[in-house]
């Protein structure tokens, strides 16, 4: 696939009602880890799969509408809607280039798509919370690691980092392997690129 | 607050997060976010704000401990916590932090305890946002609950075939997929119809698009704004010249 | 006056190998009431999607061949565009709901809106299909709060408020119970009442029977059969198309009992009555 067609604003329909359909995806991965008690999010399902079936811009879009939507519940979520937006890009950029191709790709996709959230969530962290990100076993590591280097960056990363890498290492292993079992009729739906070919 | 134009809250959010970036102090955060909750008081959604604040306040002790005990730069102790001293400059970072986190979360709140989304929407799309991304925001209110009872059946269905939801945390990471699965590859093999049947009923004309409704009307819509505006070309002049 | 032109159709898929339509070539004449059957994935749908332009814009893949609605070739216009002269109601009414309106009355609203309409236009032409698809009473509730027969009323009327020429229906049914069965296609032949052209694929021949002119006969993507539904129903290959004949026909085949003044069996009730009085008295 060329560059053009995966940067294309002009997405098709079914392209654009994928977007509703990824929220609600995120919205009950997260509901089903909650209820079985699982130590992480899984509550960007949605948004991987979307940025695998209608690409980069689509992905992106599902992100922030994603974060927009949960805002209105939790005005926090609206913070953290850039690290929602490129997850959805990254996740668009390797799937198109084909770096998602075997179980051994995801695993590797999924680390890069963690340290990437790690990245972007990280400023966002420390410019909202001064470092910290709610969650308790992040937090306590923030404590030791602040008490120990002084340095709030590094606390912060380290953070975000051992909630982020294993829920998105998780969620893009999950995504990868719901996307495999899709049959092809729905996969080619969100496609835009084909142009009708002529019988005549 | 529930009759004041959605766009007018929308630039509210920028002013009561540009104006302690303007003014740093800890008067002017005080001030915003006193602002922001009297605005709650008057538009009577105070109740629905106190689950937010109180996950917020949560993180917040946890903010003010962590600070107070470990920032970097800390020097002056005010007092001992068991092995652990307490400082006033991790303390006084911290305070910045809670008036920041409240003030934003404040001002998000009166947009969205006080305006429809679909509302907000339509007043968007009117000035110029793409009707097919308004489409795509309203429509996520009505797609999740359909989706939530097709996962309650599906839930009823794996359980009743003895589908384990308890125990070892293997066994509840087994559960996830074969939950998670099915309402995922039904809404997706629903978008096709959706979409057809959206196109049919001219979603992508090039016409310019027309409203049933007529435009609500917002009174003081201009006033509030031009306020806004000047107070923070107020602020910026007192922050370059005094 | 010919309403819909068919000329030399073919269609296949993409990723798929095999054609979904064959060379399919019909007319139809501005008023008709068509029926279309065949067993399940002959290309009923295709073709029902390729009357609007669904087929070949909306899946892309290989056309070929002529499509004309109202004189408008379906390959150079956009949907939105053969959507002003063909309507097309879809099997799941629940799939239709746009998901964007919260009353009955907006969600009609939703084609009008999009095509540009103004408010006093929109709203004579809402109330119009309310009534006349029965459902004024539910105009403020939720899309959603409506029985499938109702939700199914709602589609056709969102359809019919966008005033086509043609109303194309894909199985509309076949999602619902009898009696809300019965409420969608007394609505389908009030429109057809007023010179609406009408295409229906359908799996209950004795509807088809009742309501159509002409019954078109599709198998494995090829056309059949184009003809009066006494002819088609007459035919003696029919089970080799895995259509089997209204219940009316098939009593009067087995005593050998035909319509009067043509060669074919009775398909209704009424004609079979009247035949069966006839031979009998």
């Amino acid at each position: 696939m060329n560059k053009q067609s995966m940067w294309s604003w002009h997405f098709s329909t079914a392209a654009l009602v994928l977007i509703p359909v990824a929220v609600g995806i995120n919205y009950i991965g997260k509901l089903i880890a909650g209820m079985l008690k699982l130590p992480l999010w899984l509550d960007s399902i949605g948004t991987v799969l979307a940025a695998m079936l209608g690409g980069p811009i689509v992905g992106a879009l599902a992100g922030a509408i994603n974060n927009i939507i949960y805002g209105f519940t939790d005005p926090i979520s609206f913070v953290y809607a850039i690290t929602s937006v490129v997850i959805g890009l990254v996740v668009g950029i390797l799937f198109y280039k084909g770096y998602i191709s075997s179980w051994g790709k995801a695993v590797v996709a999924g680390l890069i798509i963690g340290l990437v959230a790690t990245v972007i969530s990280t400023p966002l962290n420390i410019g909202f919370w001064g470092g910290q990100t709610g969650n308790i076993w992040g937090d306590a590591l923030f404590a030791v690691v602040l008490a120990n280097t002084e340095s709030t960056w590094l606390a912060s990363l380290l953070d975000e980092l051992v909630v982020d890498v294993p829920d998105k290492l998780l969620v893009v292993l999950i995504s990868y392997g719901i996307f495999k079992g899709l049959p092809q009729n729905v996969v080619q739906l969100y496609n835009n690129n084909d142009k009708v070919e002529t019988l005549d | 607050m529930h009759n004041i134009d959605p766009i007018s809250k929308l630039y509210y959010i920028l002013f009561a997060i540009i104006i302690p970036i303007i003014l740093p102090s800890f008067i002017v955060s005080v001030i915003c976010v006193a602002l922001s909750v009297l605005l709650l008081l008057a538009a009577k959604v105070i109740r629905k704000t106190l689950p937010v604040y109180s996950f917020v306040f949560l993180v917040l002790i946890t903010v003010i401990v962590i600070q107070g005990l470990f920032r970097p730069g800390n020097e002056t102790i005010l007092f001992h916590l068991g092995p652990f001293a307490m400082h006033k400059e991790g303390l006084l970072f911290a305070l910045t932090i809670v008036l920041r986190v409240t003030n934003i979360v404040s001002a998000f709140m009166l947009l969205v305890l006080t305006t429809k989304p679909s509302d907000l929407v339509e007043s968007l799309v009117r000035r110029g946002m793409s009707p097919r991304i308004g489409y795509v925001i309203v429509s996520v209110f009505q797609i999740i609950p359909e989706m939530m009872s097709t996962m309650s059946t599906i839930m009823d269905a794996q359980r009743s075939r003895g589908m384990e939801t308890e125990g070892k945390l293997l066994v509840r990471m087994k559960a996830f997929i074969p939950l998670l699965a099915p309402v995922v590859l039904g809404s997706l093999i629903n978008t096709k119809e959706r979409a057809m049947a959206l196109e049919v009923r001219g979603f992508n004309s090039r016409n310019p698009k027309t409203y049933l409704n007529e435009e609500k009307t917002y009174s003081y819509s201009k006033w509030i704004q031009v306020a806004m505006l000047l107070v923070t070309i107020f602020a910026v002049a007192w922050r370059v010249f005094l | 006056m010919k309403k819909i032109v068919v000329d030399g159709l073919k269609y296949k898929y993409p990723l798929s190998e095999a054609l979904a339509l064959q060379d399919i070539s019909f007319e139809i004449e501005e008023g008709e009431f068509i029926g279309i059957i065949g067993k399940n994935s002959v290309g009923k749908s295709t073709l029902c999607q390729a009357l609007v332009g669904l087929v070949p814009h909306f899946y892309k893949g290989a056309y070929g061949g002529k499509v004309l609605v109202d004189g408008l070739e379906v390959r150079n216009h956009s949907i939105a565009d053969i959507s002003r002269k063909v309507g097309m109601v879809f099997q799941n009414p629940f799939t239709q709901v746009t998901g964007s309106k919260m009353t009955v009355y907006e969600e009609i609203a939703f084609g009008l809106e999009n095509s540009g309409l103004p408010r006093e236009e929109m709203r004579q032409r809402i109330d119009e299909v309310l009534r006349l698809m029965r459902i004024e009473h539910v105009k403020d509730h939720s899309p959603f709060d409506l029985s499938g027969g109702q939700m199914q009323r709602m589609a056709i009327a969102s359809i019919m408020a966008m005033k086509p020429d043609i109303l194309v229906l894909d199985e509309p049914t076949s999602q619902l119970d009898p009696a809300g069965s019965e409420e969608v296609f007394q609505a389908i032949q009030d429109f057809s009442q007023q010179g609406i052209t009408v295409i229906m694929a359908e799996h209950k021949m004795e509807k088809i029977a009742q309501y159509c002119n002409r019954v078109l006969l599709l198998h494995e993507g090829r056309l059949v059969d184009f003809d009066t539904a006494e002819k088609i129903f007459s035919r003696e290959d029919l089970k080799d198309y895995g259509v089997t004949a209204p219940v009316y026909t098939r009593v009067c085949r087995a005593l050998g009992v035909k319509k009067q003044g043509c060669d074919g069996y009775p398909v209704t009730l009424e004609d079979a009555e009247l035949a069966l009085r006839r031979s009998f008295a």
